[in-house]
């Protein structure tokens, strides 16, 4: 029965080639054994390649599984492509040491579409030594008759140098209210990593820019920050 | 805008270490401001000769209990910045 079904579907050359798996021989007492052992090794080693080959497709799935919380731990311990580590330690300020290059540090600020206050630079740059703390400021002011909430995220350019990028305290990440017309000084207070003149990738850079951006905190607004951060 | 960077590595923005600054709604710590903008236009932006202004201000933050006391060796400034601003003083 099943070798007429197989008839109807296989065709050609790979009828007997497939029919050397499938199909019991016929049984004939004279040569039963040789043949049946024969075949039987052969439907072990098709069974068996079946498994491994099943087997080798299940671990692939499951390693693109597990590869995502692999990648963010792996990440996060060396510091890869611009993600920082856990939190700094705080005694680490009291130890940086004060190296010799200067780094010039821009300053740029823009506001989202609707928002309507004036942000701006107190300053446009600062020359700052890497490991020496650094005080900044940015104005804000609300021109309207309402108190205007914002809320602001900021960037760091280049890319790869944002991780020597850290800030002790700042503005950012929290609601900050105006009153109408009213004008506030925003400090950031920040530093440079020492660690950033041991970089190789780091050699030519000299410039880096703070770019800060206030958008007017509405229900449902999603801003890209940390999971970890403090509110 | 961020999202659509497919491939490319996306900027994480951290939270600063002590948190956000409170607003200075009254303008108290105005005149250090002044000060400490009006020395780096001096300094010709050279951080590292404003510290004493840097200081000032946030000692101003400080006492206005606009912002957490804390020691200056831990906001960064060593003895030396320190004691450079009492022999001044004196």
């Amino acid at each position: 029965m099943a070798a007429k079904l197989l008839n109807f579907f296989v065709t050609g050359t790979r009828k007997n080639f497939l029919k050397q798996y499938l199909i019991p021989p016929a049984r004939n007492y004279s040569q039963r054994q040789t043949e049946n052992s024969g075949w039987k090794q052969r439907q072990h080693r098709a069974k068996s390649t079946l498994y491994y080959v099943s087997a080798a497709g299940v671990l692939a799935v499951g390693m693109s599984y597990a590869a995502v919380p692999l990648y963010r731990i792996f990440c996060q311990a060396y510091s890869y492509g611009g993600t920082t580590g856990t939190v700094t330690d705080e005694k680490s300020i009291e130890k940086l040491q004060k190296k010799d290059r200067i780094i010039k540090v821009r300053f740029n600020a823009d506001i989202g579409a609707s928002m309507q206050w004036n942000f701006k630079p107190q300053q446009t740059e600062i020359n700052v030594v890497p490991g020496e703390t650094a005080l900044a400021f940015y104005t804000a002011e609300n021109p309207t008759d309402r108190p205007v909430i914002g809320i602001s995220t900021y960037n760091v350019v280049p890319f790869e140098a944002g991780q020597y990028f850290n800030k002790i305290q700042c503005f950012c990440f929290e609601e900050q209210m105006l009153n109408p017309h009213e004008q506030v000084d925003m400090p950031v207070f920040f530093y440079i990593d020492p660690e950033f003149t041991e970089d190789p990738k780091m050699e030519l850079v000299d410039t880096l820019t703070l770019s800060y951006t206030f958008f007017e905190a509405r229900q449902g607004l999603k801003l890209p920050v940390p999971t970890f951060a403090k509110h | 805008m961020s999202s659509m960077t497919f491939g490319q590595k996306t900027f994480t923005p951290t939270p600063p270490e002590k948190g956000s600054f409170p607003l200075d709604h009254e303008g108290r710590c105005k005149s250090s401001m002044l000060r400490y903008m009006i020395c780096l236009q001096e300094k010709n932006n050279d951080n590292s000769q404003c510290r004493k202004e840097a200081k000032d201000y946030l000692n101003c933050r400080m006492e206005n209990y606009l912002m957490a006391k804390e020691e200056w060796s831990k906001l960064g400034f060593s003895e030396v910045d320190v004691n450079a601003e009492e022999s001044n003083k004196k």
